[in-house]
Parts: C-alpha cells; structure tokens; sequence
C-alpha cells in the first residue's frame, strides 16, 4: 500500500510540469548501467540507491555490470544508448573526464554524450595494505619505496582512474616510483593485496570501512585535506605533508544526450528522493560511502568544474607515461 | 563444531514452510531460466531480483540461490535434447548429452545429470561447512599469474581432446582467440577490430555464437538428412541401465573435486571447470573413442562439475567477500541491498542467516532432484514431435533467445552467421568445442597475462618463481607438443578415433 501511495505522490509532483510523459514514464524496467564489476564500492553504492528508487520509480531498476578498462567499456556503452530514460549510467568523475581526454582511449563518447542527473556520492581516495603487511604507517611504504624504485607495487581500480591519479601525484609529491598494476574495479584489488601479489592499493574509502573495522586490512591514509568521518583515527594526506595529493571519486547517475526532459525530470526526482530516504543514507553510512546529492545546475556546474581539474591532472599524466 | 550446531539450526529455518516455498521457487524459476537460451543464470537472477525486494532477507537470499543452482541444472535439458546449451556451462553436456540424444537415450543422460548435479552440490555444499574459511585464504594465493596458466592449460586440453585431428583443433581454437579480440581492450579502452561497426563495441557476444555454432548448425544438418523426427529411436526405456549407472559413478566423483576446486579460485566461470571435467574423464577412460559419439560418462562429469562448482563458488564469496563470477556477483549485490556485506565478518553478525542460507543449499539440491526426475520422461518425449515442428520450434527459440539478451537485430544475424558456419564445420568435422572455449577464454587470458606482467614490471620470468604456474603451463604444453611433434607416438589414440 505504502508503495502505491508514493507513487502516486511521486507521479503527482511531477505531473504538474509535466503532464503527458511523466504518466507514460515509466512503463519498463529501467537498466542500470556500472561501469565497474560488482562488489567494488561503485557497485555497492549503485545497488542501494537502485533498490529504494526504484519504489520510487514504480518500475523495477536493473543493475548490469559493464567492468573493464577503467570503466571506458560500461561508459560507451551508458553513452551509446537508446536515449529514452529507460538505460541510466553510473559515471565515475574524474574517469569519465579521464578517457575522454586521452587520445589513445578513441573515446566513443565525449562528455556531452551525458546529461548528469542526480549525484549520490564523494568518496575519498585510501591507501591500504593487508593487514599482516610491514607498513604500518604511509611513512613505512614511502621509505620502502624510496629505497626500491619501480618495486613496490601499487594497483588501481582502472586506468586513469582516480586511484591511478593518486599514485601519479604521490609519486611526484613524495619522489617515489611505485609499479602501477591496473586492476578491474576494487574486487579484484582486495583479492590481489590479501593474497600477496601486490603490495598495497589505492583505493576509496567506501567498501573498504568494514574490512579495516574487522581488522582484514588497514587504512594507511587518506587522500583528502580532512578525515573521513569513517575512519577516524587514519591521516590525511594534507596531515602528512602533502597537501598537492587530494584525490576524490564522485559517482551519479547520467542519462544519453537527448534524452527527454520530462524522463530526466522523472528521474531526478525519484533519485533525489531515494538518496534523501533514511533507509539509504543508513546503508550508505554502514558502507562507508559520504553522500553528496546534486542535481540540477549544481550538478552539471559540477561535472564541468571537474572536468576542468582532470583536464590538468591528465594533461600532466600523460606526460609522465 | 560449532559450526555444526548453527548448521542444525540452519536447517531447521531452511525447513520451515516459508523458506521451503522460496527454495521451491527459486529451483523452479531457476530451471525455466536454464532452459532459456540467451538467458543465462546472470541476467536471469539480475531481472528476478525485485520480485524478493518485499520478502525478508533469508527468504530472498535462499530463493535467489536456488535460482542459480537451478539454472545450471535447466541448461542440461535443451543441450541433450536439440544441441542447444541454455547457458554456458551446458556447452560440454552438448557434446555427448545430444549424441546419446540421437541414440534414443535423451532420458538416460538427463537422469544421470540430475544425479550428477545433486552429488556435485551436495558434497560441495559439505566442504563448503567444513573447509570453507581456511580453503578460501588458500585460493588468494592464486594469483594472476596463476590464472593465466590455469587458462592455457585448459585451452591445451581441450586442443589435445581433439586427439583425431589436432591441426583442425588448433585452428578453431585460433579463431576463438581472434573472436574474442573484437571489442575494447579491456586494459587500454581503445577499440579493436571493430570496422568502425558500433554492435562490435561490446565485441562478439558469446550467446549468439554458441547457439548458431551448436544449435543452428545441427538444424540445417537435420534439414538437409530430411529426417521426419529428429531423433528417430525408441524412447520407453528412458531410466540409465546398469552399465550406465556403473560408468557414470567415477565421473560424478571426479567432477564433483574438479568443480568445487576451480570453484574457490575467483574469475573462472562455470564453463571451465566443466571442460576440465570432461577431459579428465576422457582421459581416464579406458574407451576414450566412445566420447563425442554419446558417452554418459561426458554428461555426468560435466553436469555434476557445474553444480559442484555453483555451491563451491560460495565459498570465496562467504569467507572473502569476493564475487567469482557473474552470477555470484549479482547474489553479492543481493545480500548488500538487504543491508548484508559478505565476508568474514558476516558469519560474526549474522551467523543465523548465514547457516540457514547454506542448510538452504542441501534442501534446494534435495528439491532439484525431487522436482527433475519425475519430468525427464516428459522432456524426453518432446523429441517425438515431428521434425519439422521441432525445427521451427527450435529456430524461433534461439532467434527470440538471441534477440532478447540486449535487445538487438544484430545478434540475430550473428547468430544465423554463426549457424551457417557450423554448419559448414560439421560437414569438414572441425571440432566447435574448442573455438567456443577460447572465445571465453581468450579475454580473460589476456587481462590476466597482462595483469601478471605488469606486476613483475614486464618481465616473464615471473612464471619461473611461481612453481604452481610454471607446473600449469608446462605439463600440457609438453603434451601438445608431444602430439605434434611425435604424431607416431600417439598413432594407437589417432587410430581408435577414425575407427
């Protein structure tokens, strides 16, 4: 019964502006698109929010995992589709920046192939290491480092990610040299660093918070000028000198250009009003993942702005590879 | 032994009616996917998902399981009977599942794969209670440089599998890898092989392949014979006879170790431990000649290995919290949206749920079996539809299967594309199977060589320190060679196979 009824008041809100497509949409299954595997920490946030929208929404949201390529493969395809409002893409900022500022990417999209709709999250960037690892602290590794250039390996959720951006700043900031291994989304990266085969991982905050309470990994620090309020008791790296080093990962959900604006409508609303449910930000919070919502012009002055910022983070990585 | 105790408990929650109707569901749901070309067990868990937002979390856990467990059973049913895997690790049952098909055994070889498969997640759900915790941890220190040679060694056995005609093997297998090189790298992200064509973005799907290379193929073979029924033998005796039962008994067990094993190890997949299994019990064999022409041995190791490998692939997911497949990824997400984060802790938290959910694996294995039997004579029986109904049936099957998987024409006319050229490999007596493994295979080869070599800074001789993945690339890489090398030596194997 409560389902109807919020429906109803959901159809209701937006059938004032719009009366005639906001009836009709929608009348299917809406696809979800994640641009990474499952069980990383984009993929956790993005099953939460699709549960509760779609109650919201009236219509059942599918979430498809498209991994690979520092999610370039799950983003073509979010950009390529049918613009209906009926297939939604979880974009990663700064990756979907990233791959359309590198020419070597042949990018099948550029960054007006997306109408940013709603964001849900800002998830800073953490270094860890497996918990029985001889780095205690971020100082340990950096010394480790230092002494064995190009050694020390260090794995990213993707290419030109923001974790691989880190590793890029790290090295410049504290003159080291890690082994860059470019993993498939943060799964892959937990069995790497618990087996052995790579020494440490940069990575985010949320998916992590609960390993590192159960004492599986540990938090060495985080890339961010405050502390997360999830791990409280893990340095900064702006605490530990190195204030050049902020590196964040800001995740939301995009339709294709062209998309009808009474569906972006639909959908914005139903978004917002799932990240701003109690029982979302409960589950985010248990997950470790800081919410941030935006829509609108905050959103899309947003994804420009950091657009903006990767253009120079790219530019100067490039020139590093 | 405390395990045992919440075990007991488990059980006792898994029975009660509720969760007896969600597990019944779920086997029930589970098999129609099966037996739905194009819908695998992945897209079809992802789509019944909302359908358990409003059930409690055991319930939906448990239903969500039998899905998938169920489908590994449902895939058999359409791979004996018209050459059509409904999923992908019903490939292999195709192989001999459909020549005993032919022979009028089509009920014999479902019966042996329902037995086989309750064995196989039985026992696996067994080690699953007693060796979960410390065998996952094992399984991390398979690394990439390890996977990569656990590919190339089954991609070598399957070539080798070939026996009669290793050059007509090797050539599939090459264009399988080259197949599955159409796409995004999925390292770098640049298009390959795409013609500037936008459908080969996402590179060839493995569905449309499978069904025109295996399922099409064999139709306009059939066509072509003009037969009236496409199986043309008596089929009342539809139970295994004894010898039946006495060759198939060592196959289950084999398959069961092979598919709860590569069910630890994360990112293999279902098809994989399947082949293994297969291979294993050829070569075990003391008549290797009889498989490919309807040795139940093939089915039973094959089908018993997928479903030890369904509930063995719990267990990295259970103890690590890490996803080992596509499937088991969508069950991850699952528990998360129930407020659950797999991994050690959960068995802190919520020990209760946990148990239940894996006492629920015994009684969903149990209710497979007792919802399967009974209706194998009734599969069986489909095959006396005439011909040229069945050949519709089949046909319009696969179109709308390969259609739906993402709603596109383009697939269709791969899959057309693709039974035209089995059809045409049947008639020269190219194996498929090899061709079908490596397409699978091949991107997940790459990613993890390239993965291995970025870690050891590009050098090779990383597989050199690694005794497990040197011990995996070599031995089947001598006998490969062997074979081609020394043809003579193997002339007793090459001979029994024209005969």
């Amino acid at each position: 019964m409560l389902r109807r009824r919020t429906l109803i008041a959901a159809a209701g809100a937006t059938a004032l502006a719009t009366p005639a497509f906001a009836q009709n949409f929608p009348r299917k299954a809406v696809q979800m698109i994640v641009a990474f595997p499952a069980g990383g920490n984009t993929d956790i946030g993005a099953r939460i929010l699709a549960s509760i929208a779609e109650k919201d929404l009236g219509q059942p949201i599918t979430v498809v995992n498209k991994g690979g390529a520092g999610g370039q493969i799950g983003f073509t395809e979010g950009a390529r589709a049918r613009p209906d409002g009926y297939t939604v893409t979880f974009i990663n900022l700064p990756s979907v920046s990233t791959i359309v500022l590198d020419p070597e990417r042949k990018a099948a999209f550029k960054m007006d192939s997306f109408v940013p709709v709603v964001n849900q999250v800002l998830d800073p960037g953490v270094v860890w290491v497996k918990a029985d690892s001889p780095y205690k602290t971020f100082g340990d590794l950096l010394d480790a480092a230092r002494k064995a250039p190009g050694k020390i390996s260090a794995c990213t959720t993707g290419i030109l990610s923001d974790d691989h951006l880190a590793i890029l700043m790290i090295d410049d900031a504290a003159k080291v040299d890690f082994r860059i291994v470019h993993f498939e989304g943060s799964a892959q990266q937990l069995t790497g660093v618990m087996g052995g085969h790579v020494d440490c991982a940069f990575d985010n905050v949320g998916g992590i918070v609960k390993r590192v309470k159960s004492g599986e990994l540990r938090a060495l620090v985080v890339t961010d000028d405050v502390r997360s309020k999830f791990l409280p008791d893990v340095p900064t790296t702006k605490e530990l000198g190195f204030p050049s080093v902020i590196s964040s990962s800001t995740r939301g959900i995009a339709v294709p250009k062209g998309t009808p604006a009474d569906a972006i409508k639909v959908l914005e609303t139903a978004f917002l009003k799932a990240i701003n449910n109690p029982e979302h930000i409960k589950k985010m919070d248990e997950q470790g993942l800081a919410l941030k919502p935006m829509v609108g012009a905050e959103y899309a002055k947003y994804y420009a702005d950091s657009h903006a910022a990767a253009t120079k983070y790219t530019e100067w990585a490039l020139k590093q590879r | 032994m405390e395990s045992l105790g919440y075990l007991m408990a488990g059980l006792g929650a898994a029975l009660s009616f509720n969760n007896l109707l969600f597990a019944f569901a779920g086997c029930v749901l589970g098999t129609l996917i099966g037996v739905l070309p194009g819908l695998g067990p992945a897209a079809g868990t992802a789509i019944l998902i909302p359908l358990t937002f409003n059930l409690d979390a055991t319930g939906a856990i448990i239903m969500l399981c039998a899905i998938y467990y169920g489908a590994m059973y449902g895939g058999t049913i359409t791979s004996v009977l018209i050459n059509v895997p409904g999923e992908a690790a019903s490939v292999v049952t195709c192989i001999d599942g459909y020549q005993m098909a032919k022979q009028g055994r089509a009920g014999s070889a479902l019966a042996i794969a329902a037995i086989g498969s309750f064995v196989g997640g039985i026992v696996a759900t067994i080690l699953l209670v007693v060796v979960a915790a410390p065998l996952a941890s094992l399984a991390l220190k398979f690394g990439p440089a390890e996977f990569f040679a656990l590919m190339v060694a089954g991609l070598c056995l399957v070539v080798g599998l070939a026996g009669r005609n290793i050059l007509a093997a090797l050539l599939m297998t090459a264009l399988g890898l080259l197949l599955s090189l159409i796409g995004m790298d999925p390292v770098r992200g640049a298009p390959r092989f795409t013609f500037g064509v936008e459908e080969l973005y996402d590179g060839i799907g493995f569905v449309p392949v499978v069904m025109g290379l295996f399922g099409v193929g064999e139709l306009l073979l059939a066509a072509e014979a003009r037969q009236t029924h496409l199986i043309q033998a008596d089929l009342k005796k539809w139970y295994p006879t004894r010898d039946e039962w006495r060759r198939s008994s060592g196959a289950i067990g084999r398959g069961t170790v092979i598919g709860f094993v590569l069910g630890l190890i994360p990112g293999v997949g279902a098809i994989v431990p399947t082949f293994m299994a297969y291979v294993l019990e050829k070569r075990v064999s003391k008549n290797p000649e009889r498989f490919g022409k309807g040795a139940i041995e093939g089915v039973a190791s094959a089908e018993t290995a997928n479903n030890a490998y369904a509930n063995g692939s719990m267990v990295p997911l259970l103890a690590l919290g890490v996803p080992s497949s596509p499937t088991i990824a969508v069950l991850m997400g699952a528990f998360i949206v129930n407020g659950l984060t797999p991994g050690p802790f959960l068995f802190q938290e919520k020990p209760e749920l946990v148990w239940t959910v894996i006492a629920s694996f015994f009684v969903g294995n149990v209710l497979l079996l007792i919802l399967n039997l009974p209706l194998v004579g009734l599969w069986a029986r489909l095959l006396k539809i005439p011909f040229a109904y069945l050949c519709t049936g089949v046909l319009i099957f696969c179109i709308i299967g390969a259609y739906g998987l993402k709603q596109s024409l383009f697939d269709v006319w791969v899959m057309l594309g693709f039974g035209v050229l089995g059809y045409v490999l049947r008639k020269l007596d190219f194996p498929i199977a090899p061709a079908i493994l490596a397409l699978i295979l091949g991107p997940m080869m790459e990613k993890s060589l390239r993965t291995t070599l970025e870690i050891s800074g590009g050098s090779f001789a990383i597989f050199l320190d690694r005794p497990l993945a040197l011990a995996l690339l070599a031995v089947p890489l001598i006998v490969l060679a062997a074979i081609v090398v020394r043809p003579r030596a193997f002339a007793n194997l090459r001979q029994t196979d024209i005969e």
